[in-house]
Parts: C-alpha cells; sequence; structure tokens
C-alpha cells in the first residue's frame, strides 16, 4: 500500500538538471531517509512532493490521485521547512492555527480563549516549553522550532509528514524528545519523510533510505543490515574513512599564545578567559544558548563587551569594532549562513571577492581580472558547485553556500580563524574536506576555534575543549585524554562531572 | 540574471526562444534594462506627439530642469542602495541657497567662498543625520523626517520667509550659463554622476555599499566598516542637495526659501522608475537618474500640450506604477510556458 508515489519525476533549472527520472514511494507507517549531499536534489524533491515546484516530466501520484491534476491532494502532504518561518510578533496559538478561516478559529472573527484552549492541548503534546498567549520570538529557538513541527501537525487530513533537518538546533534531549513524537506519528499511521546529514539520526530512526546523487536516485535500501560506511559510499561515490582524525600533527608551544581572552564579559555571558596558541585548534562544547557564539562575536567586535580585554598577538583589540579585528589578522565565520553570511542580492563571485577587495585595488580600482582569479582559485579550491561565477548566490545550494563563504573568509590568509558551527546542514563528504582545510591552516599555523554542538565533530578536530555552561567556562581538556562523559558533564552543568552519562 | 546562467550549461538544448521573448529576456537580465525600454518609448512617443519636442531649445530646457532633481536623486539613489533613505535632502538644499544667500548678501563674503561653505555645511548636515542614526540606531526615514523639519524650520528662521535678493553675478554663470552650448547645471549633474557611478561600481566602497544594501550584518561580520559607510553616503546626499540649492540660487538670481520643495519625493520616484529597491541593494545611481529623465521629459510634454499642471503628478506618479510593474510583469511574461 503507498500514500504517495512519484514516477520518473525530471525537473531542470536553467543549467542544471536538479532532478534526473527519479521515483519515490512512502508507504503509511513508514519513516522514510531522504540522503544525499548538498546538491544532490533533496530540496526540489521535497519541492516536487509539497506541489511548490511542477516537474517538467513524470508523475505525482496521492493516494493513487493525480495530484498535479488535482492539486488539492497536496494538502494531505505537511512540511516542516528547515529554516525557522513563523510570525514572531504573534502568539503561539496564533502561529499554530494561521490562517483561522481554514482551522475553524474564526470566520469574520478570530475566538482567541477557543483557539488557546486547543493550542494548550498541542502544547503539551509536542512538549513545547510556552503558554498559548507568548509570543514567538520571546520562546527559545528549539521551542519555535517544535512550534513549527506541531504547526505543521494539528493539519487533520495530513497523511505525509516531511521534515527537513529538523534537529540542527535542537540538543540531544530536546531530539530524543521529538523522535518520540516522529514514532508515534508514524504509529498512527503517517508516512514520514526526515531529511538529515546525522548519521546517528539517520540510523536511529529511519526504516527505508532513498539515497540521491546530482539529480539521480541511487536506490531505495531497508535500513536494517544497512551500515554507516555504506550508506556513505553510496551518497558520495567513494568512500571515507570514518576513523580518521584531523588533529594538526605537529605540537603546539605552551608560550606560543596567538589570542588571549582575560574576564571578558558581555550579552549572554560573564567572566570568560582562555588562550588560544598558534598552530591549534580549540573546540568549544555548549548546549545551544550556552553562550558560545556570543563570547565569539564578542571577541570578534560583532558585541560590545562591558568588561574584560582580548589580545591579538599582545595587541589589544578594540571593543566593538569587526573591521579592526579583521585588519589584525581574525576572521568569523558564523553559524548564521543566511543572516550574516551570504549577501542574497549578489552574485557568487560578488560574494566570495567581498572580503579581499581591499587587496585586489589597483589605484583604488578593483582590478576585475585579479579579481576573477581569486573567485576562480576558490570555487576550484573549495569546490563550489555553480555553473558561473555571475549566478546570484541564493541560487546554490546550502552546502555549496556553506563552501564559497569559508572560501572568502580564507582568501583573506587570517592568523586567527573562528569557525562557529561549520559543519551544520553539511553532508558528510564536504564536513571532512572542511575539516582537512582547518587541520592544513592549523598545521601553517593559523589559531582555529571550532565552536560546535557535534561532539565527535570536535574530539576528531581539537586538540583542547573549553567546555561552557550558561554563559561561564566550566573547564578546559585535553582531547587525547578525556573521555567524552566528562565533557557531557562539564556542558550540562553537572557538578560531579564524572558520574553523569 | 537568468541569461548569464543559461549560457555556459546544458550545450544539448540551445533555448530557443521566438524573438519578442528573446527580447523581453535581455530586458529583464540587463538591470537597466526597464528603464532604457522606458526611455526610449517616452522619448519617441513625446517626438511623435509634438513638433516643439525635438528642437535644442526644448532639450536645453529639459537639462536644465533636470539639474537640480537630478543631483538630489544620485545621493539619494545612493543612500536607497544603502537601504537608508533621507527625507531633509530638499531642506537642506533649500537651507544651504539661503545660507548662501545671506553670506553673499549680508554678509559680502567672496561669492566663491561662500558657495564652498555651503556646499561643507550641506556635507554636514547629512553627516550629522548619519551620525545620529548610526550612533542612536535610529530609524533614517523617522529620523530624517525630523529633520527636515529642522533645517526646514532654520531656513525660516533666517529668512523669516523673505526671498533675499541681490545675489553677486560672479556666480549666474553656474545657473545660466552655457559650456559648448549645454546649460551649466546639467555639466555639473554629469560630471557627479560620472564620479559616482565609478565609485558605485569600479572600487571597493562601492561594492561594499551594495553589500550593506543586501546584508548588513553579514557586513559587519566580514569587517566592513558599516557605519562609516552609512554616513559617508549621507555626507554625500547633503553634499549634493546643497550643490543643487546653489545652483538653483546662480540661476534664480535670488535665493527663495522654498527652493528645495519638491526634491524630496521626486528624486526617489525616480530612483524607483531607474530600477533602485526601495529595500536597498540593488539598482544604480544612473539608473535613478534615468528615471529623473523620464519625469523630466513627461512633465516638459505636459507643458508643450498646455495641459494643466495639476495633471503632471498624476501622471508621475502613474509612470511610478508602471516602472514598478513592468520588471513582475516581464518576469511573469518569461516563466509563463517555462513550466
Amino acid at each position: 500500500m503507498t500514500i504517495l508515489q512519484i514516477e520518473a519525476v525530471r525537473k531542470t533549472y536553467p543549467g542544471v538538471v536538479a532532478l534526473d527520472h527519479v521515483d519515490l514511494t512512502l508507504e503509511p507507517g513508514k519513516i522514510h531517509i531522504l540522503a544525499g549531499e548538498n546538491g544532490a536534489g533533496k530540496s526540489t524533491l521535497i519541492k516536487v512532493l509539497t506541489g511548490l515546484v511542477a516537474p517538467d516530466e513524470g508523475r505525482v501520484l496521492i493516494e493513487d490521485g493525480d495530484a498535479l491534476a488535482d492539486r488539492a491532494l497536496f494538502t494531505k502532504v505537511a512540511y516542516v521547512p528547515q529554516e525557522l518561518s513563523l510570525f514572531g510578533s504573534m502568539t503561539v496559538a496564533e502561529n499554530m492555527f494561521m490562517p483561522f478561516d481554514r482551522s475553524g478559529f474564526g470566520h469574520l472573527t478570530v475566538s482567541r480563549r477557543a483557539m488557546e484552549k486547543a493550542a494548550a492541548d498541542l502544547i503539551q503534546r509536542f512538549g513545547i516549553h510556552a503558554k498559548p498567549g507568548h509570543l514567538v520570538n520571546r520562546i527559545s529557538v528549539p521551542d519555535q522550532q517544535l512550534l513549527q513541527i506541531a504547526r505543521a501537525a494539528c493539519r487533520e487530513e495530513f497523511r505525509v509528514l516531511i521534515l527537513d533537518e529538523p534537529t540542527s538546533s535542537l540538543t540531544a534531549n530536546e531530539t530524543e524528545h521529538l523522535f518520540g513524537i516522529i514514532r508515534r506519528l508514524r504509529d498512527d499511521g503517517c508516512a514520514i519523510v526526515f531529511v538529515s546529514h546525522k548519521m546517528e539520526e539517520i540510523f536511529e530512526l529511519g526504516d527505508t533510505v532513498t539515497v540521491l546523487r546530482n539529480g539521480r536516485s541511487v536506490g531505495t535500501y531497508p535500513m536494517q543490515g544497512m551500515t554507516e560506511g555504506h550508506l556513505i559510499q553510496l551518497m558520495s561515490g567513494s568512500s571515507v574513512s570514518l576513523e580518521e582524525k584531523f588533529q594538526p600533527r605537529f605540537a603546539v608551544s605552551e608560550n606560543d599564545t596567538i589570542l588571549s581572552a582575560k574576564h571578558i564579559s558581555g550579552p549572554g555571558f560573564s567572566d570568560a578567559s582562555f588562550t588560544l596558541r598558534r598552530g591549534e585548534i580549540l573546540g568549544f562544547a555548549g548546549l545551544v544558548g550556552a553562550g558560545r557564539s556570543e563570547l565569539m562575536q564578542t571577541i570578534f567586535g560583532y558585541h560590545r563587551a562591558t568588561s574584560g580585554q582580548c589580545f591579538l598577538d599582545g595587541e589589544e583589540i578594540p571593543r566593538g569594532r569587526t573591521d579592526r579585528a579583521v585588519a589584525m589578522g581574525m576572521v568569523y565565520l558564523s553559524e548564521e549562513r543566511k543572516h550574516h553570511g551570504i549577501f542574497p542580492l549578489l552574485s557568487v563571485r560578488e560574494n566570495i571577492s567581498l572580503s579581499v577587495l581591499d587587496r585586489m585595488k589597483r589605484g583604488g580600482i578593483i582590478s576585475s581580472r585579479r579579481e576573477n582569479d581569486v573567485v576562480a582559485e576558490t570555487i576550484r579550491q573549495f569546490d563550489v558547485r555553480t555553473s558561473s561565477a555571475a549566478k546570484k548566490i541564493v541560487h546554490l545550494s546550502g552546502g555549496n553556500q556553506q563552501k564559497a563563504i569559508i572560501g572568502r573568509a580564507m582568501a583573506r590568509r587570517p592568523r586567527v580563524l573562528i569557525f562557529d558551527e561549520p559543519t551544520k546542514g553539511i553532508d558528510i563528504g564536504t564536513k571532512f574536506q572542511i575539516y582537512r582545510i582547518m587541520q592544513q591552516l592549523a598545521e601553517e599555523g593559523v589559531g582555529i576555534i571550532l565552536v560546535s554542538s557535534e561532539m565527535t565533530e570536535l574530539q576528531r578536530c581539537a586538540s583542547r575543549i573549553i567546555t561552557m555552561y550558561s554563559g561561564r567556562i566550566t573547564g578546559s581538556f585535553d582531547q587525547a585524554t578525556t573521555d567524552v562523559n566528562t565533557l557531557v558533564g562539564a556542558i550540562i552543568g553537572a557538578p560531579e562531572t564524572r558520574h553523569v552519562a | 540574471m537568468s541569461l548569464e546562467t543559461t549560457l555556459p550549461a546544458a550545450p544539448s538544448k540551445p533555448p530557443k526562444m521566438p524573438p519578442m521573448k528573446a527580447l523581453v529576456s535581455r530586458l529583464v537580465g540587463n538591470p537597466l534594462g526597464g528603464v532604457i525600454a522606458a526611455l526610449v518609448i517616452i522619448f519617441g512617443a513625446s517626438c511623435a506627439l509634438s513638433p516643439h519636442f525635438l528642437t535644442s531649445f526644448n532639450m536645453m530646457i529639459i537639462a536644465r530642469a533636470l539639474a537640480f532633481v537630478g543631483l538630489v536623486t544620485i545621493g539619494q539613489s545612493v543612500l536607497m542602495i544603502l537601504g537608508e533613505l533621507d527625507l531633509s535632502v530638499g531642506a537642506i538644499g533649500g537651507l544651504a541657497g539661503v545660507v548662501g544667500g545671506i553670506l553673499m548678501v549680508q554678509l559680502g563674503l567672496n561669492p566663491w567662498l561662500s558657495l564652498g561653505l555651503c556646499l561643507l555645511m550641506g556635507a554636514g548636515c547629512g553627516l550629522l543625520n548619519g551620525a545620529l542614526i548610526t550612533q542612536l540606531r535610529l530609524h533614517s526615514l523617522v529620523l530624517t523626517i525630523g529633520m527636515a523639519g529642522v533645517y526646514g524650520g532654520a531656513n525660516l528662521v533666517a529668512t523669516k520667509g523673505v526671498a533675499i535678493t541681490g545675489i553677486p553675478r560672479d556666480i549666474s554663470f553656474l545657473g545660466r550659463g552655457l559650456v559648448m552650448g549645454v546649460p551649466v547645471p546639467f555639466v555639473v549633474l554629469l560630471v557627479c554622476l560620472a564620479v559616482v557611478a565609478f565609485v558605485m561600481f569600479r572600487t571597493p566602497v562601492g561594492r561594499y555599499i551594495y553589500a550593506i544594501g543586501s546584508n548588513p550584518d553579514a557586513a559587519r561580520m566580514l569587517g566592513i566598516r558599516v557605519n562609516a559607510i552609512r554616513m559617508g553616503a549621507f555626507a554625500l546626499a547633503g553634499f549634493l542637495s546643497a550643490l543643487a540649492g546653489i545652483l538653483m540660487v546662480a540661476r534664480l538670481g535670488t535665493a527663495q526659501p522654498s527652493i528645495g520643495d519638491t526634491w524630496v519625493l521626486a528624486p526617489i520616484a525616480a530612483a524607483v522608475i531607474g530600477g533602485v529597491a526601495t529595500t536597498g541593494g540593488i539598482g544604480s545611481p544612473v539608473g535613478a537618474v534615468l528615471g529623473a529623465v523620464i519625469i523630466g521629459m513627461i512633465e516638459d510634454i505636459i507643458v508643450l500640450f498646455g495641459i494643466s499642471p495639476y495633471w503632471q503628478s498624476v501622471v508621475s506618479g502613474g509612470i511610478v506604477v508602471l516602472a514598478i510593474s513592468f520588471d513582475a510583469l516581464a518576469r511573469r511574461y518569461l516563466n509563463r510556458d517555462a513550466a
């Protein structure tokens, strides 16, 4: 029995074939994983499944009806996008039941009391830490994520639920909680499509997996009997070694400090002191909201420190001056690619060259030859897949945008590099590419800070790991001699770190 | 954009387009396509409709009238590309004009020195706007509404609403003279436009302005001096408005307190017609000035036909709506049977 079936779907965009004769069959009571590298066609496939994009060729059948002819069938597909798309200054209940007339809470006037009562049930069911009347931008990001899922799930008629990387800003506990909800929906007979780059999640949750590569379906496999190595091989077409480590291979000397923070306080953290040595990858572990990003952004000058000092090579970094920090040789790569990374209206070329324009001018004028050289080199070196450098960056897939931004940061040849969740939403092949770049830079003497929520990532790359909990630094650990339990204890703020799992 | 992406890839299927579609596609692909098409159509229609339109005398009238609004448009369009707006540009222009009159007539200063001081004052007023906006993190629209009141009020305090007559003849050349048959204010406009366009297209600062308009947070994350550039752009807008104000005084021979009253909305309309996005990041001062040319031609043809001047704003408002619809309509036409 099938709920949704697509046959030989093909979709092309100018210059690219996004989907090439892809088949997919969704069955009730099954969790179907969509796997593939960035740009493999997952997003386009989801858009076809939800009816946002009409394929050039092929058929989409929902409950045996032709959905391309009868578009009302697409209401049976609920979709939770990766990016948050909520109305920030409206309440939780209002967000849940928008549009009100369709959810039955108002035709001429909105019956707020009934709506909040219904919302309270859903809030409890999905374990959201909020009241129906709370404003959405006052609740935490994980709660917003759950709200978004609850919103999709409160449509009664849906038979298919598509989740696009729903856990990217959730902690382990919240993820577990979400998985419970997903399993319950599956047991109720819903077909779930789950997109994730996190291997643990794929193996924990999946019943079947369809692997996409370069717009083609590599095949559909049962998850039973699938191994991590095999799946990665199917996705990338080549094999990577999961055991590979990326710590810099040269020992760093104790007194070769390049960056030091002394008792620095700012928004969301206080009294943080640490040092970064030349040629070291220093990991920062902590929960979402522990203050790691805020600390890094403050050191970089994006926020203004309320007290304390930071020194780069013995020279004080002025507060609140990103331009000075960059001039002194520091680069910060934000985890918020959309808000802090890309310039959506500009081309790939302009996005990349922006960080080094001051170095490619001749008599005050941008030398387009030098610009083209640098951009072409960056695109090649970081394997940015684009049909042309003149293409607007928003038309690239998320992973390729990220590679372009990393390339842009590297083009500056920084002395201190802060990576804030550089591999969020990135496929494993590209991930390892980024690790290799970090390792190489560290070996060339760059000081690197890696902020990450993935323990495996920190263990794979960092030589030393600093833990933060609730705005304070709780410890500094040597990676080689510390086990995961100790680290996890330190990031959840347990007083006796050694006894916590 | 769509053009560039179709060209290099997909060698198997070269896109075949009917000629009409190819033309529309080319116009959409070029950022100035819309405004140039509109310009050509209106110019052609005007030539056909009135025998008096394409005469050197009439062209000179258009050029001279255009120069003042055009100068303000350059500054305003740079601000709009940055994602800002300055509603006090008209008031700055008027204030610069009367201050010039006071310096030259009432204080008897050297006209050229007075002119320099006025330009400095204009840049200073713009800089003050920029400083208040960046340092107090105010919204530029709201702040400049207030500052327009301040500058406009200062103008009335200084003049009590009465024009200052007796402007020295030394500078009247700036307003009334010709260089090789072209009015001096129009030459000034072309020079300023060339300089600003060069900065916008060929220098890092210009690229930074587009970047800030596209995503100000990301620009700060890259270490771009966002606030310094913003203040500089406000100073530029103030400077150009003051320049327009002084040229107007030189042309009229009197410093009217009402100078600049119409320089607020017309440049914004011109910029929008010329493809500058009100949300920042898109467009160019060249397009904006071409937009001003369109408005100038329409105003001229209305006069030539002897239509009531009250119709002017109806027509130029309609043109704004048409211009912003053009892009959207053209895209819809291109996508109509793409699926």
